[in-house]
């Protein structure tokens, strides 16, 4: 693992020391090279995880992330240049060495084997998020979403570093591999009750649930583009691969604990799905609709059933893309027009034709169009609820009438119609943009050819 | 001051200080504490206004009140076991009152109200004094009683202190005061391990040091005593505003800087001993404390606070202010959390 980490904690130096007009291209480059490196660890033999070290290790749920993230290093830089060239080339290396040092954490988190080590670096992906927010980002409000952002976050993982501890002294180590044999079937109890609930909220938060979800809108709509792509994309899965590594511990109490949890998640995938179609701020809407699609995968994994880990797993790497991708297309928008309200820009589909192409790719995979693994990723866990209980068919099928809705009518407002007037005047895109999107897309097409990879370790 | 006059003083305080740790006399050691006090009055009032005297009566008078108490803990002590020496205190009385004592010298809860009066009244320097140094006596004190404190007494003690000093300071803007509630709420951490693991106290009570050492060196480097004239720094010292971030980050206790370390520790210890409510409960509070110090980040590192254009062009003399050590300051107060494992040679 430490050839991962090595290269990426050496490209912080790579910044501060390259040529004023070299930084961007050494550390796109660079970066490209290290996610080819992780891209070994998809290779994962049978039902085995691939150890590195004593703290180290990747299994087939954790690889697929991790090559995500290192993927996602170079296109956060290459959709960042725009914004910050009129900057001092001091804030601009700062940028840059923040998104270095998230991004290290974020390898670390994914690899990690010892469950308080995972917590530290958890955690310390808050850091550089919450300097990228609130110091480079656009409105007034971003203070306000910087401090909903640390202090939900920072609320429900307090209580899960004390049941970490607990567990730790109950067990006698939390590392994560050993603790797979050593598991005792946790019975029904009030302080078993509230061990659950401490375990999972953290998890809960940084998904987000339903009822815990307002740190959201605020924080993706206010950071700047990388920040956005980065929360959307790998933040959020933060929570998903730890709720998937902390509910083997929790059995079989989650049984009896998920039924709230389950009846806020499938209901609020639906309400905030039918949000999306009220928005007028762009980045709002995807934001909402990141909420919708985390939702499914908490259904997920409360059931707890094959097919519904695999559904979502596919269902985060998916949609880590696809968000990515809407984002980037979003701030596209926002960059030319310094606005994020959808109608301001409308019928861009005469003016930049192919961004219409990327627009309408992205729009079709995050409404899971098949053969795409976001219908992979959707399918699995809707049929995995309808083996739950035959009446979540109707909610997760509302679910899925909206989501097409609100992907159409973002297409439709801003790539149909007639044009608005004031729009005329707007560059044409950039290779850099195109470049961008494509390295969005180009990932999600081919593994729609081989979805075994993404799957996880069920497969 | 006149530097051998200074001098004398300075060595009176580090001699009283030594005599307490060093110790295993009672009568020395109230000795040593007394000579401590007496000399910082001089260091507290070393500017001469009213707010400055008011700041050291009202010091020496919670510091003699409470050496009384120590000396009347000592002396029922000495009627019940016959002894001057440090050691296990049989009676509960003479250990509640000597607890209680030290308590008040350390300023905890709910003896923590001249804390934040005293350290606004004084210099920058002189707070760091009062806030650092002076609580290294009274801590060393409970560590060589810790096996006969009342645990209830000291654990209600801390809780109370971390909620005061968690919401004491969330309404101020002066920076000493943040940094006296910030004291409150450190010291309630530290008092909450005492009987225990005495060793995660030290550790505490050194990694606070460090970071107030930091902090208060960084606030003098720009002789702001305010969150508005903070907020004039990104202007003179660019670099100085993100150490001030990461440190403020680092009091607050957020991994991966080494605040984390004593509250992992700390909320380590309580849970081998059975204690779940009551660190998650000091930890959640601890929420509070990174508030405000959040709220300094934002307006010295994060955001460009609003001011006048002629604070924004300031004149650029030579840097004439010392900042002794520096830099290995704020690298210890920042980045020790890998070297956790290492623990083991505070035993």
């Amino acid at each position: 693992m430490l050839k991962i980490i090595i290269p990426t904690i050496m490209l912080i130096p790579l910044t501060w020391m390259s040529k004023p007009n070299m930084i961007w291209i050494n550390t796109t480059t660079y970066g490209l090279l290290i996610s080819l490196i992780s891209l070994f660890y998809l290779n994962q033999p049978n039902d085995n995880t691939l150890n590195s070290s004593l703290m180290f290790f990747s299994d087939s749920l954790s690889a697929p992330l991790l090559a995500l993230t290192t993927w996602l290093l170079p296109l956060m830089l290459m959709a960042s240049q725009h914004h910050l060239s009129k900057e001092p080339l001091t804030r601009k290396k700062l940028y840059i060495s923040m998104l270095i040092l998230l991004q290290l954490f974020l390898i670390m988190t994914f690899t990690a084997s010892e469950l308080i080590f995972f917590y530290i670096l958890f955690e310390a992906t808050l850091i550089p998020t919450l300097i990228i927010i609130t110091r480079w980002g656009s409105q007034t409000e971003r203070l306000n979403a910087g401090l909903y952002f640390l202090f939900y976050t920072l609320m429900g993982s307090l209580p899960l570093l004390v049941a970490l501890l607990y567990i730790h002294n109950f067990m006698g180590s939390l590392n994560f591999l050993m603790i797979q044999y050593w598991i005792q079937p946790l019975p029904n109890s009030w302080s078993n009750i509230f061990l659950w609930l401490a375990c999972m909220m953290a998890f809960m938060v940084k998904m987000p649930l339903y009822g815990l979800h307002l740190w959201l809108p605020k924080a993706h709509v206010e950071a700047p583009i990388a920040g956005s792509m980065v929360l959307a994309a790998v933040l959020l899965k933060l929570g998903g691969y730890g709720m998937m590594r902390i509910t083997t511990l929790l059995n079989p109490l989650t049984n009896f604990m998920a039924y709230p949890f389950m009846m806020l998640s499938l209901w609020g995938m639906i309400m905030t799905s039918s949000i999306c179609l009220r928005q007028t701020d762009l980045k709002s809407l995807i934001a909402y609709s990141s909420v919708s699609h985390m939702a499914l995968v908490i259904v997920a994994v409360l059931i707890q059933t094959p097919w519904s880990y695999m559904g979502a797993t596919a269902l985060m790497i998916a949609h880590g893309l696809t968000s990515s991708m809407l984002f980037c297309l979003a701030n596209s928008n926002y960059e030319r027009i310094h606005s994020r309200t959808m109608i301001l820009a409308r019928g861009l589909q005469t003016l930049l034709p192919l961004m219409a192409a990327w627009w309408l790719l992205a729009s079709l995979t995050n409404l899971a169009l098949p053969p795409t693994i976001n219908l992979i990723g959707e399918l699995f866990v809707v049929m995995s609820s309808f083996s739950w209980s035959n009446i979540t068919i109707i909610l997760m099928g509302i679910n899925i009438i909206i989501t097409a809705l609100y992907s159409l009518y973002m297409l439709i407002t801003t790539q149909r119609g007639k044009y608005s007037h004031h729009i005329k005047n707007i560059k044409p895109s950039f290779t850099r943009e195109n470049a961008l999107m494509t390295l969005h897309l180009l990932p999600l097409l081919l593994l729609s050819l081989n979805p075994k990879i993404i799957l996880g370790p069920i497969y | 001051m006149k530097p051998p006059i200074l001098i004398i003083i300075m060595a009176t305080i580090m001699t009283g200080t030594m005599i307490v740790m060093l110790s295993s006399h009672w009568l020395l050691i109230w000795i040593g504490f007394e000579m401590n006090m007496l000399a910082i009055i001089p260091i507290l009032m070393k500017k001469y206004n009213p707010r400055a005297m008011e700041a050291s009566t009202k010091y020496f008078l919670t510091q003699a009140t409470a050496s009384m108490l120590l000396m009347m803990g000592v002396t029922i002590n000495l009627l019940y076991s016959g002894q001057w020496v440090v050691s296990k205190i049989s009676n509960p009385i003479a250990s509640i009152m000597m607890t209680t004592a030290l308590t008040m010298k350390l300023g905890l809860s709910p003896f923590h109200f001249w804390v934040p009066e005293v350290t606004q009244g004084i210099t920058l320097m002189s707070g760091m004094i009062l806030l650092t140094w002076q609580k290294i006596a009274p801590m060393s004190i409970l560590y060589q009683i810790s096996p006969s404190i009342n645990t209830n007494l000291l654990m209600l003690m801390a809780l109370t202190s971390v909620l005061v000093g968690g919401w004491g300071g969330l309404n101020q803007t002066q920076l000493r005061k943040i940094m006296a509630y910030s004291s409150i709420a450190h010291m309630g951490w530290m008092a909450a391990i005492i009987t225990y693991n005495p060793t995660m106290m030290v550790l505490n009570l050194t990694l606070y040091i460090l970071m107030t050492l930091s902090t208060f060196m960084l606030f003098m480097l720009n002789s702001s005593t305010t969150t508005l004239s903070l907020s004039h720094m990104w202007n003179k010292f660019p670099l100085i505003t993100s150490m001030i971030l990461i440190l403020m980050l680092s009091l607050g206790g957020l991994p991966p800087l080494s605040g984390f370390i004593p509250k992992w520790m700390i909320i380590q210890e309580l849970t081998k001993n059975n204690m779940i409510i009551i660190p998650t409960l000091m930890a959640i509070t601890a929420l509070l404390n990174l508030y405000f110090y959040l709220r300094l980040t934002y307006s010295t590192a994060l955001t460009m606070f609003p001011s006048t254009n002629n604070m924004k062009m300031k004149w650029q003399f030579e840097y004439t202010k010392k900042a002794t050590l520096l830099p290995p300051l704020i690298i210890t107060s920042t980045m020790l959390l890998p070297l956790t494992p290492m623990l083991s040679v505070l035993d």
